[in-house]
């Protein structure tokens, strides 16, 4: 071997050490606030209020986590912020299926109209418009119930658009033809054709609105009033006002929040990871 | 036998119209103890407990009368009021300040109390300060429930004593002086204490009220009250100016405070300050913290010696709405949450002063002598009162915005001309806030 | 019997005479098309068209939710806000934190997916680890970034303090403030943004990279010059979603700003804040939708001007 190909080789092995070593530094990077998160969760607060801190606690204890249940209803925020996503989601899953197979695989009068309708309001955000909706549920005395929380998770522009992409691209006009063909209406085939064929696009839909919706703070703490109606954030943050300065109950609290997402995450991984990356590519 | 009926046979029709009749007689009787549910909610979460156990006691002399009680922080508390009241789906039974419950007076959603209460409220247990700061256009509103301010000075008598200094401040040059030796540094030039606990950053209100204490004591005050009812800010003087140089000069010349040190009650119960400006709810916090604190309270310090000291009121009241479903049974809960031995329960459980002047202290002093400022002040204290207005709220949280930053400002420091400019632009926009509210007047 | 194509039902401008039978089944159609998208159609007319509507109907009144009186006050709400100091410091900051969470991370999250693009168990765990952040609600980790920031405690100082520097008042100094939030804004999107690029990457054809190589092209001339003009679309993807998503910031605004302790104040007063303190503070609904549509107008310019821009790009 000449040396200058031996020289080459050994850059190309510093250069993979280096990389390796960014990497690794970047990862570290976005695991620290969960672990740091974590270890506090466990410490008493003599641990917490110390400098230099320990990373990991010395006199590890349940306290924190014990006086977290005594201090707010976490089952009932928890299950508040299930409910509401589940919900969230089968709306979510379902109207977007709908209106993405009709505006991709039909043509009628006023397609064009309702479609840009979509369009055009999608990329409006949500806090530009969540006041006239507060005042109308004021109006309509629906402050402080679960409809309201879960009314502007309904539909989602996103859903729609993702769907009416799959439908129009994965599913040939052929085999609807088909269908009708043999006779069948459009009902039967929408239920037997094309929404069997979009199984991946629809689980791309639910999991991305299942993540938002479990989420979503600014609405519900507009109107959710009283604590029953509370999801894990709100109730997060509620809780935060009372013990400011206790970090050790703190992290327990954002650590039991933050577990049931990276459950879910680590179970689903690849799936979520390609169903987001889908929803980039054919948006 | 089992099944039929005394003359033998099975029950008949004219059998089941006799149980119907007599169901229904039944049914007709009105019922005595019906059961009766209030909604109480609170914007002050540590007084929960206590409503919990008034109502406890009110529920022994009263079956059927069950209690939900919510909390939550003020300006929540003030937020959801605010959403929940007009649409009728709000508590029966709410305590709120002033600068809420105005707007719902305003617009109907509070009635004027009932006769009897109008008579209870005036008979003697609240003195007339009291009494007419929650009366508007004549007619009362609500009960006085708890004393929200008499803000004083805290100062840690161990402090004081290892600086050898003699005793509390009674004018700001003595404080300021106090201030001074009382700081402490680390190695690396980081206050570990500070000389006072000053507000220089947080809720915007909470850090305007502190502000208004310099500026009663310099002898202005944020807005002022025209003689036909108009308003216009009270700051854009001398007053303003020396209040906003005090506070620089704090963090920026005397160093006796600085934002990043740990403030408030918390810093003052831990030991991470030697004074505070603060409401009597701190000794509760003091109790449960670090009960062997030495510690004093006196009033705030007057701005020079021959000037007078000034203490700041503001009552707050407790409301049944005005479409609670249950207003008789609300307003008796009320009276008995008002009373003079539920009052000295709330200011034993949670710091926070009954407004009544009819309860006997000296046990409490007795165990907690540090209330002696709150509940008996001096005789020769100047009061003045919270302006009770709609925009008020937005007129001290603008406050606050423009003073996070001054007060770090060091274009200020030692720059009286920049003071002056700042303190004219802050009395602009909060005499802007007042036209916008159709407030404003210099008449 | 067979069937033409001109029995399809899919609806073409019929020529002139055509039988009856062909209307009845277009309106047939038409019909299921209509009956199916109603439902959908009217939730979201309620929840957000009409709403859309009503913001910006709304800022042209003086408008006190509890109020009775509400009069029209035509365009006094933006003159109001044009000359409010409260509004100027949001939307400098906000746009500041908006600008640089789409620069940093973008520019960041390209060489990431780069290295990762190659398939490998390392790549996966990676990936992973990257995009956990994204998943994590926002809630729960501000209060943890909040005590990461802690000056006389937080563990960043502590860190930082093991090289040497000195302790930075991360949420409580005026300058660094927003960059605390930028830094955490960074952390939580790159992961999304990497998995997005590693995709489209990956989706890149190997023959092209191949013929590169083959030109004698190494690795960062293919970077530049195949790889990333077949990004462009996803680049303008990613570009748009970062922007609307970073410019609407809240969440870690709120809960962080709570408490009297280490709470930066103006700092970090960005535009949604200011839109929920008018609404939902003191209740200035006119005003706030004042703020709201011109957050949307904002958003709706930064997304035309990155259409725009790689619109023209691609012709070139």
């Amino acid at each position: 071997m000449r040396p200058w190909s031996q020289h080459r080789r050994l850059r190309r092995r510093l250069g993979a050490l280096v990389i390796h070593a960014i990497l690794m530094l970047g990862a570290l990077f976005m695991l620290l606030p969960m672990l740091w998160m974590l270890s506090t969760s466990f410490k008493p607060p003599p641990e917490t209020a110390v400098w230099p801190p320990h990373l990991l606690p010395r006199a590890a204890t349940l306290d924190n986590y014990r006086g977290l249940f005594s201090a707010i209803p976490f089952p009932r925020f928890f299950g508040n912020s299930v409910f509401i996503s589940l919900v969230s989601t089968a709306s979510v899953v379902i109207t977007s299926m709908i209106a993405g197979a009709v505006f991709a695989k039909y043509r009628f009068p006023g397609r064009t109209v309702l479609f840009m309708l979509v369009l055009a309001t999608a990329i409006v955000p949500f806090e530009a418009y969540m006041i006239p909706l507060y005042i109308e549920l004021v109006r309509m005395h629906w402050i402080n119930t679960y409809q309201a929380i879960i009314l502007p998770t309904l539909v989602m522009s996103f859903g729609i658009f993702l769907l009416r992409q799959h439908v129009a691209s994965a599913i040939p006009d052929e085999l609807l033809e088909a269908a009708r063909v043999d006779g069948a209406s459009e009902w039967w085939t929408f239920r037997r054709v094309l929404v069997p064929l979009s199984g991946s696009a629809m689980a791309a839909v639910g999991i991305f609105a299942f993540i938002q919706a479990w989420a979503a703070f600014i609405w519900p703490l507009l109107v959710a009033n009283t604590d029953h109606l509370f999801n894990l954030e709100v109730g997060l943050t509620a809780f935060q006002f009372r013990f400011s300065t206790d970090y050790g109950k703190l992290m327990a609290g954002s650590t039991l929040s933050t577990l049931p997402m990276l459950i879910v995450f680590l179970l689903l991984r690849r799936r979520i990871i390609e169903n987001m990356a889908l929803t980039g590519l054919k948006g | 036998m089992p099944g039929k009926s005394p003359s033998g046979r099975a029950l008949g029709r004219r059998d089941a119209l006799a149980l119907g009749g007599a169901a229904a007689a039944v049914a007709a009787i009105p019922a005595a103890h019906a059961d009766t549910k209030l909604t109480v909610w609170t914007g002050y979460p540590e007084i929960q407990p206590v409503y919990q156990a008034v109502a406890a006691e009110y529920a022994k002399t009263h079956p059927g009368v069950t209690f939900d009680f919510f909390s939550s922080q003020l300006r929540q508390a003030e937020q959801k009021l605010t959403a929940a009241v007009p649409t009728g789906t709000g508590p029966d039974v709410y305590d709120i300040g002033t600068n809420i419950s105005v707007n719902f007076i305003e617009n109907g959603l509070i009635d004027p109390n009932p006769p009897e209460i109008d008579a209870y409220m005036k008979s003697g247990p609240w003195d007339k300060f009291t009494v007419d700061f929650l009366t508007v256009d004549g007619k009362t509103y609500g009960l006085p429930f708890l004393e929200g301010s008499r803000a004083s000075l805290y100062w840690n008598k161990t402090y004081f004593k290892e600086a050898g200094i003699a005793g509390p401040p009674a004018t700001f040059p003595e404080l300021i002086e106090a201030a001074k030796k009382l700081v402490k540094f680390d190695s690396q030039g980081r206050m570990t204490r500070s000389g006072i606990s000053l507000r220089l950053s947080g809720q915007g209100s909470g850090i305007g009220e502190k502000f208004r204490y310099l500026l009663a004591a310099t002898g202005g005050s944020a807005i002022e009250q025209t003689p036909s009812g108009k308003w216009h800010n009270g700051y854009d003087n001398q007053s303003g100016r020396d209040s906003l140089a005090f506070y620089v000069d704090a963090v920026q010349t005397w160093h006796i405070d600085d934002p990043k040190v740990l403030h408030d009650a918390d810093a003052f119960a831990t030991g991470a300050t030697a004074m505070l400006f603060r409401e009597s709810w701190v000794i509760g916090e003091i109790q449960s913290k670090n009960p062997n604190l030495d510690y004093g309270v006196v009033p705030i310090p007057a701005w020079k010696a021959g000037m007078p000291r000034y203490m700041m009121l503001q009552p707050e009241g407790v409301y049944v709405s005005g479409q609670s479903s249950n207003k008789k049974v609300a307003w008796d809960f009320v009276k008995f949450l008002t009373n003079p031995q539920n009052g000295l329960r709330l200011t034993e459980v949670t710091g926070w002063l009954s407004p009544r002047t009819d309860i006997d202290w000296k046990p409490l002093l007795a165990k907690t002598p540090q209330f002696k400022t709150f509940v008996e002040p001096p005789a020769d204290i100047q009061y003045y009162v919270e302006p009770v207005l709609p925009p008020w709220d937005e007129i001290e949280t603008r406050m606050a915005d423009r003073l996070t930053a001054a007060y770090v400002d060091p274009s200020l420091k030692g720059n009286p001309q920049n003071i002056a400019a700042t303190i004219h632009s802050m009395a602009q926009q909060t005499d802007q806030i007042l036209k916008d509210a159709n407030l404003y007047g210099t008449a | 019997m067979s069937v033409s194509l001109l029995d399809r039902p899919l609806p073409r401008p019929l020529p002139q005479g055509e039988g009856r039978r062909r209307i009845a089944r277009h309106a047939k159609l038409w019909l299921w098309c209509y009956a199916m998208l109603l439902p959908v159609m009217v939730i979201y007319a309620y929840v957000r068209i009409w709403p859309i509507i009503r913001s910006f109907v709304l800022s042209f009144y003086n408008w006190r939710l509890i109020a009775r009186v509400r009069p029209f006050v035509g365009l006094a709400n933006y003159e109001h806000m044009l000359g409010d100091q409260n509004f100027q410091i949001a939307i400098w900051n906000t746009t500041v934190y908006s600008l640089s969470i789409v620069l940093i991370s973008t520019i960041l999250a390209l060489p990431l997916a780069v290295l990762l693009a190659r398939r490998s168990k390392m790549s996966a765990v990676y990936q992973t680890i990257y995009f956990l952040p994204v998943i994590t609600p926002l809630v729960p980790m501000s209060i943890a970034w909040k005590w990461i920031y802690d000056y006389n405690y937080g563990i960043l100082n502590y860190v930082l303090s093991l090289v040497g520097i000195r302790p930075i008042a991360w949420l409580t100094d005026a300058h660094i403030a927003l960059w605390a939030l930028i830094i955490m804004g960074v952390w939580k999107i790159l992961g999304y943004n990497m998995v997005i690029f590693l995709v489209g990457i990956r989706n890149i054809p190997a023959t092209y990279l191949e013929a590169a190589s083959l030109d004698g092209a190494g690795e960062m001339r293919k970077f530049w010059y195949v790889t990333l003009p077949l990004l462009r679309p996803i680049l303008l993807y990613v570009l748009v979603t970062a922007t609307i998503n970073s410019y609407t910031v809240f969440t870690q605004v709120y809960v962080m700003t709570l408490g009297s302790q280490d709470a930066p104040g103006q700092a970090v007063r960005v535009l949604v804040y200011d839109i929920y303190q008018n609404g939902f503070e003191f209740f200035r609904m006119g005003y706030a939708s004042a703020e709201a549509v011109t957050l949307t107008l904002i958003v709706l310019g930064f997304t035309l001007i990155q259409f725009r821009a790689f619109r023209e790009r691609e012709t070139t």
